[in-house]
């Protein structure tokens, strides 16, 4: 393996892992209304500590919007060190000495205190050759670089997904073509801008989804709320998603969009928001950002999310995503969306992508590299 | 190196297990892991821009040409938020920078540390993330 293709390396890695274990048939599990707590023998007795979704404080009552909705306006984060995938081994809820093993290893302030202590590398100048003193863990960045919030899941589960596995239920057809996909990416790196990643190429990220998910920084969304639409600005990547409660259908399948189209409607105090119309270019949950390999067929997707202000610093975010192209049945996750006084600020993503710029002129040198049968050091 | 890079996907797959690359862009795609650098230069611009800010760097070599350099940071809504600015590293600055000099040759390094002259790494302070204007609160005592 060539070092630069570690970092693809890790992502098909962590896709094996995910996908190798992924029993072929995987109970469907919905997510269970907002506050109703786990079945008591799925929880540990130390994770009871912190419920599984906060019932209403006491002396708190949902805010209304002048129409009487629930009012979910304002800013949010759903970061967290928590994973999408539960890792091996692991239980559906972590006991609370899990859930600090986890924190601790996923904060990147932990891990900066932990280099600084480890000593910092000789300042002396000039030297353009000499290697690092050390190494960072995680793409060869400083933990400065790095925003994944600091806490896991307040609903004490080990992954995002929930239900028995808590892995993405792939079928062996699509377990074949990401295998495929990643061997495709091997031999093209990086031919042409359209070879690399959405997010690279400043197109879509999974923060916008639907289903919304964490990144490494920026999980930043502000929701704005009227009587026929819910507007979510999406810090990363500068994305709006508009969701129409006007009843109208949803528009032709022949239209696709990166987010989809999305309706949304209320049941009780929950918005329940149903997306379809998905372009296939997404390419797949949790599988990288969708390049120009064998994309999935998202004809039949379908993304149905709730939204449910369950605290005054709350909102319990559920969703369902189904595609029987993809998976062997419905898969669903939960992620407690925090209220943040952070405001979100501006990405424009592609005012100064260098980066596209070098990965394509350093694959050119890659190439020429080849072709004289020369080796880099 | 294979020790290394065992652990990276290790600590990888376990933290990042629901992102699918590894940065706004993979390092590994742009930057050459075989070719580290160390910089010792003086700051002459900061591109405050996204996906990632540059820090312009110029390098006085031994012969005594100076060299410029472009230091790719993170992303400057993080770096904001961590009480970074466009104006934390006035032009006139020293630097030195460890990082990875980019694939294609050109005078392109990726930002892994940032240190001041005097030892001291910025961000990685003893209290918080030892940002310029942060909040020292995150720490006991710090």
């Amino acid at each position: 393996m060539t070092s630069r293709s570690v970092a693809r390396f890790v992502a098909g890695a962590c896709l094996a892992a995910g996908v190798c274990l992924v029993p072929l048939r995987l109970p469907a599990q919905a997510p269970a209304p907002p506050g109703s707590a786990a079945p008591a023998a799925a929880r540990p007795a130390a994770a009871k500590a912190r419920p599984a979704a906060k019932p209403a404080a006491r002396g708190w009552t949902v805010p209304r919007t002048a129409d009487g909705k629930p009012d979910l306006q304002g800013l949010w984060t759903n970061a967290t060190v928590t994973p999408l995938e539960r890792p091996d081994g692991a239980k559906e809820f972590a006991t609370q000495e899990e859930l600090a093993a986890l924190e601790k290893r996923g904060n990147r302030d932990e891990q900066a205190r932990a280099d600084a202590e480890r000593g910092t590398p000789a300042a002396a100048g000039g030297d353009t050759t000499a290697a690092p003193a050390r190494r960072s863990a995680i793409g060869d960045y400083n933990a400065i670089w790095w925003e994944l919030g600091k806490k896991a899941l307040e609903n004490s589960r080990s992954s995002i997904i929930i239900g028995p596995s808590g892995k993405l239920p792939h079928t062996p057809e699509t377990v074949q073509r990401l295998a495929a996909n990643r061997e495709y990416e091997r031999l093209h790196p990086a031919d042409g801008p359209e070879f690399r990643d959405n997010i690279e190429r400043c197109l879509a990220w999974i923060t916008s989804g639907p289903p919304m998910l964490p990144t490494f920084y920026n999980n930043t969304y502000k929701i704005y709320q009227t009587a026929n639409t819910v507007a979510i600005l999406v810090e990363m990547i500068h994305d709006v998603r508009l969701i129409h409660l006007d009843g109208a259908a949803h528009s032709s399948p022949a239209v696709r969009q990166w987010m989809g189209d999305s309706r949304g409607h209320w049941e009780g105090d929950t918005l329940v928001v149903e997306t379809v119309n998905i372009n296939s270019k997404r390419g797949y949950i949790g599988g990288g950002g969708g390049r120009s390999g064998i994309a999935p067929n998202n004809d039949k997707m379908k993304v149905t999310e709730r939204f449910t202000r369950t605290a005054a610093d709350t909102i319990t975010y559920q969703f369902t995503v189904e595609n029987p192209s993809i998976y062997t049945g419905p898969w669903s996750g939960e992620i407690p969306m925090k209220a943040t006084d952070e405001p979100l600020y501006e990405y424009a993503c592609h005012e100064g992508n260098y980066a596209m710029h070098d990965i394509l002129s350093g694959a050119r040198a890659d190439e020429a590299a080849a072709a004289k049968g020369k080796e880099k050091k | 190196m294979k020790h290394t890079r065992a652990s990276i996907v290790a600590g990888a797959c376990l933290m990042l297990a629901g992102v699918p690359v590894l940065a706004h862009h993979a390092f590994q795609a742009e930057f050459d892991a075989n070719r580290p650098v160390t910089l010792r230069g003086t700051v002459t611009k900061m591109e405050w821009i996204n996906p990632h800010a540059w820090i312009h760097i110029d390098v006085k070599e031994a012969d005594g040409k100076i060299t410029s350099w472009m230091i790719e940071a993170g992303t400057p809504n993080t770096l904001y938020r961590r009480g970074f600015t466009k104006d934390s590293l006035a032009p006139g600055s020293v630097i030195v920078v460890q990082g990875y000099q980019a694939k294609n040759g050109s005078n392109h390094a990726n930002g892994r540390d940032v240190t001041l002259p005097d030892g001291r790494t910025l961000f990685m302070g003893s209290s918080g993330t030892g940002a310029p204007g942060d909040k020292p609160e995150k720490k006991p005592g710090g």
